[in-house]
């Protein structure tokens, strides 16, 4: 083991990637939280918290902001991806491979006692990719959606006739639904993740830093840590 | 004692308030029996002289009284719009139905909408049960609060919650031919949801459908009837087009909305239950592997 040519840490998100998150997060919960008002409009304490935000009107104007905002970090991100590319750092480690399923049963079996160790993981494992693309389901399904309902009376033009009888109500279902669900997962799975697991509480400080140790990256991401630093060891 | 007081709130009333002579016997004195009786005929003082009639003689609605009681207490003679009111209403109105039409005096115009609308007409013409009369909307003349107040039944924010006494009913809307959802409907809309919110801009029901001249939507009249939408959204919503205001019917969902919110719900219950699984488990396997390897390195 060649320690000397192994540095202590490594980036894993550069400075623009950590500023997306950051955007990404502000919008995101401006968004849930004003969000949350309106979806639980008939619950007691939403009058409150509504004119917490400055009344309907004004939690309106925000949501529609931060809504913006956040569609404009997601095509700006598209763009990024575009430049690592054309710099030639564009690995595909973020894109779902079978190998993720496999892991993800091999992850179960460690859960269960079957198997002794964790999966050999890559750069990002099924989870954190799962985390990515939930983004993506998100944009496509809540941004376009939400976009719709901010323009009702431009958007209508698009829709054909055939569709007028039901296409606002699976539009506001689309919108509400999967706003909750981007919610419960960021709430369970993404704070857990990285956040009260016992290894990160209170935070992960990466999304501040973008660097991870190398001690950790060979505990978690052992198949990147081989990749980078050439050692092959056994599973 | 009871009486005694009342007597003194009499007097007291009765020097502060009425003016040098009137014919007419004031509401002090009217007060004085009923402000303390049970029941229907019972009227609260306090409450009274809050409303914005508060200041009338009691004899200016109640103008014929029945009874030996109130020999000798009457006011003017109805007129022809009072009478015609007051028949209509004689079915609806146990009590004193020229009472319940005397407001007809004062609100001429309220009056002539009423009559022409489908409310109106339901009541006057069809002479239906049903039908709302004033009072239905606005509650007891007594206590009637400025429309501005919080108080008052037609309050922009309490509007819908008095149209929906009759408009929740599924009879009603069997029976009128109206969506059996519609206050349903509306209520978990944008706009049920935002005016729940107290934002005023947010339409209530009459800001669509129009209030004491409210027409049904079959009714080419009514601003809520076909391409009359355009000119009826349009107030909020600049640049209405016919495919735009499609958009509200408050009937039930379409089936195609209907089955994507099942969808919806699965997909998300099913996130739901494999996160919190994951999670579970990987505490579980947390937890194991660090008590297992007490003694051993950490981490």
């Amino acid at each position: 083991m060649s320690n000397n040519t192994i540095p202590a840490e490594i980036e894993r998100f550069d400075l623009s990637a950590r500023i997306q998150h950051v955007i990404m997060f502000t919008t995101f919960l401006l968004l849930a939280f004003t969000g949350w008002g309106l979806k639980y409009a008939y619950q007691d304490p939403a009058s409150a918290w509504i004119r917490f935000w400055g009344g309907a009107k004004s939690a309106g104007i925000i949501h529609r902001v931060a809504g913006i905002t956040m569609l404009l970090d997601f095509i700006y991100h598209q763009f990024y991806l575009i430049n690592q590319a054309r710099k030639g750092g564009m690995r595909l480690s973020l894109v779902p491979m079978p190998k993720d399923v496999v892991d993800a049963f091999h992850n179960f079996m460690y859960f269960f006692g079957f198997r002794k160790e964790k999966p050999y993981f890559g750069k990002f494992n099924y989870m954190q990719k799962f985390d990515y693309w939930a983004v993506y389901w998100g944009m496509f399904i809540i941004g376009a959606s939400g976009f719709f309902l901010a323009f009702p009376v431009t958007v209508s033009s698009l829709f054909p006739v055939s569709t007028l009888q039901w296409i606002w109500d699976v539009i506001f279902i689309m919108h509400s639904d999967e706003a909750l669900l981007a919610i419960v997962f960021i709430l369970i799975f993404h704070f857990y993740n990285e956040h009260l697991r016992s290894e990160v509480f209170p935070m992960n400080w990466m999304w501040l830093t973008g660097k991870m140790t190398t001690e950790e990256l060979k505990r978690h991401h052992p198949a990147e840590y081989d990749y980078l630093f050439g050692e092959k060891k056994n599973k | 004692m009871r009486n005694w007081l009342n007597t003194a709130a009499l007097l007291l009333f009765t020097l502060v308030l009425v003016p040098a002579a009137s014919a007419a016997p004031d509401a002090a004195a009217c007060l004085g029996c009923h402000g303390s009786m049970e029941g229907a005929v019972n009227v609260n003082q306090e409450k009274f002289s809050k409303s914005v009639h508060g200041s009338f003689d009691c004899v200016t609605c109640h103008m014929t009284l029945k009874g030996a009681q109130h020999q000798g207490l009457s006011g003017a003679k109805p007129d022809k719009a009072i009478q015609e009111l007051a028949t209509a209403i004689s079915s609806k109105s146990k009590i004193d139905p020229v009472a319940q039409a005397a407001c007809a005096t004062c609100h001429p115009d309220v009056y002539e909408a009423y009559k022409a609308s489908v409310h109106g007409q339901n009541v006057m013409v069809k002479k239906s049960s049903d039908g709302p009369v004033c009072t239905s909307c606005h509650g007891s003349p007594h206590y009637i609060q400025p429309k501005a107040s919080k108080e008052s039944a037609v309050n922009h924010f309490n509007v819908v919650q008095t149209c929906g006494v009759c408009h929740e009913e599924k009879i009603m809307s069997e029976k009128y031919g109206f969506s059996p959802q519609v206050m349903e409907r509306y209520k978990e809309s944008f706009h049920g949801r935002k005016l729940r919110l107290g934002q005023s801009g947010a339409p209530a029901c009459p800001d669509c459908h129009g209030a004491h001249d409210i027409k049904s939507p079959k009714d080419p009249a009514s601003p809520v009837a076909g391409l009359n939408k355009i000119a009826t959204c349009g107030k909020c919503h600049s640049g209405a087009t016919p495919k735009f205001v499609a958009a509200i019917t408050h009937q039930a969902p379409d089936p195609v909305a209907h089955f994507t919110e099942i969808a919806l719900i699965i997909l998300t219950v099913s996130v739901f239950l494999f996160i919190c699984l994951h999670v579970l488990l990987d505490i579980y396997a947390d937890i194991r592997d660090r008590l297992l390897r007490k003694g051993g390195k950490h981490e």
